[in-house]
């Protein structure tokens, strides 16, 4: 499950990155290249933890995530830019 | 300290600092103080491209069908760009590779400065497709009053940052008198100018090609001009990871992961950083008002425009620790993600005709079973 701060808990679906799961439920995520490497995703993780298959680039602080490459290992919790 | 193209001294390049340590000696890349730049070269090498792959042809005929006003537009966008990466194309190479001191990090530098000027050779691409000779674009742009003061302001950061290097490497520390000017020179100030400068830097790449880059793809929105609008689309993939460079080393210095005395600079400094940005802020909307002088162009107008730079300026503060100064929340023009989109970025040579790219493809995958009957 990825709750996400002011708007609703959305399902991770498997095989999806995080971006592509909020979505789905059409919440607005800022992004631009979803491949890593411009930090336009940039997002605040508050508990749980991610993985990523690819080495993001993009400058992100240590709390931060970035959802257009990243795939939840665990219930997570975000706060959106 | 003078500079060498090759420092005997047997450093070891994972203890220095990203500038102003010991000169590069080695070039190797099997070990980094600094990871992040050796990914970021892997990265723009493997997004190489060259502006006579993208068919610009159909353009020239859809120019034609362009009111004066969207003309205006749409020229003056090709100038400002010019301009950008005219200072781009050299900049980087000229200011920081005198004074810096990692491998992966002068490669970089290397790299990206190579892009800008493959930007720089794709607008000429462009204009010769348009105008056949296209020497009075390039003429007005040391003429027009709204590109050169956007240059004064681009410029003196590094040309500040340049000089003082100049001084430093042929006098040391110290006041020097230079036709009857007098500059003191210390590391502190060094350190400074150089911390100024990559905010400049930091603020071109995030925010000065956006108006320009919303126009175009505002053209292709109408599906017009969209020769040039593939090009810009590999221009701003590039200009994303050039921003994300500079990102990353404001924040190795502000985070204290790498010189000491940055972190101290960077606290000291951070108003003027700010007031750097905001600077940059406004003068993109100034340049809005003055692409629609004229009048606007389907799709867009000044207000909204200005909005956006707003929006983009808003994320890319608060990426380097200037939060948020704009009200704005939510994205203007949210059409222009599937321009800055990579997935989007299918003009890639790869896929066209050419069979330069096409050779290195053939036959890469050989198994055992192909040297069964093989003896040596
Ligand atoms: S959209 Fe570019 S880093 Fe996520
Ligand atoms: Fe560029
Ligand atoms: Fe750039």
């Amino acid at each position: 499950m990825v709750a996400i701060k002011d708007h609703e808990t959305v399902q991770h679906k498997a095989q999806k990155t995080l971006l592509e799961s909020i979505e789905l439920k059409e919440i607005p995520v800022h992004f631009h290249c979803r491949e890593g490497y411009c930090g336009a995703c940039r997002t605040k993780l508050i508990k749980g933890e991610v993985e990523y298959l690819t080495f993001p680039l993009a400058y992100i602080d240590d709390d931060e995530i970035l959802p257009c490459c990243c795939y939840p290992t665990s219930d997570i919790e975000i706060e959106l830019a | 300290m003078k500079y060498t193209t090759f420092n005997q001294k047997n450093n070891n390049p994972l203890t220095e600092p990203m500038f102003f340590g010991n000169p590069v000696n080695v070039a190797r890349y099997d070990q980094q103080k600094h990871q992040i730049f050796e990914k970021l070269i892997e990265k723009q090498i493997s997004f190489f491209w060259r502006p006579e792959e993208v068919d610009v042809s159909k353009d020239r005929v859809d120019f034609q069908k362009l009111s004066d006003s969207e003309k205006h537009i749409f020229i003056s966008n090709l100038k400002y760009q010019t301009l950008l990466d005219s200072i781009q194309g050299r900049s980087p190479n000229i200011a920081f590779l005198p004074i810096l001191s990692l491998p992966e990090l002068e490669t970089w530098v290397e790299t990206w400065s190579f892009f800008e000027t493959i930007h720089s050779r794709s607008y000429t691409h462009i204009l010769r497709n348009l105008f056949g000779d296209p020497s009075s674009i390039f003429n007005d742009i040391v003429e027009n009053e709204e590109i050169k003061k956007r240059a004064a302001d681009i410029s003196k950061y590094y040309d500040d940052l340049i000089f003082a290097t100049q001084l430093w490497q042929t006098l040391g520390e110290g006041v020097h008198t230079i036709s009857g000017c007098s500059y003191n020179i210390t590391m502190r100030e060094l350190k400074k100018k150089l911390y100024l400068c990559m905010n400049s830097v930091n603020a071109l790449e995030a925010i000065r090609f956006y108006v320009s880059f919303a126009c175009t793809f505002a053209f292709a929105e109408r599906e017009l001009m969209e020769g040039n609008s593939k090009i810009i689309r590999l221009i701003a993939r590039d200009e994303n990871l050039h921003l994300t460079s500079t990102q990353h080393i404001l924040n190795l210095w502000a985070k204290g992961k790498d010189d000491p005395e940055m972190v101290e600079i960077a606290e000291e400094c951070k108003e003027e950083a700010t007031e750097i940005f905001l600077n940059a802020v406004r003068q993109e909307k100034e340049w809005a008002a003055y692409l629609f002088k004229q009048g606007s162009m389907i799709g867009l107008n000044k207000e909204i425009l200005c909005q956006y730079v707003e929006f983009i300026a808003n994320h890319r503060m608060s990426a380097i620790g200037l939060g948020q100064p704009f009200a704005i929340k939510s994205n203007p023009l949210p059409w222009m993600n599937n321009y800055l989109n990579s997935d989007n970025v299918q003009v890639a040579p790869q896929e066209s005709e050419i069979s330069s790219y096409l050779v290195g493809q053939i036959d890469s995958e050989v198994n055992a079973e192909d040297f069964g009957d093989f003896d040596l």
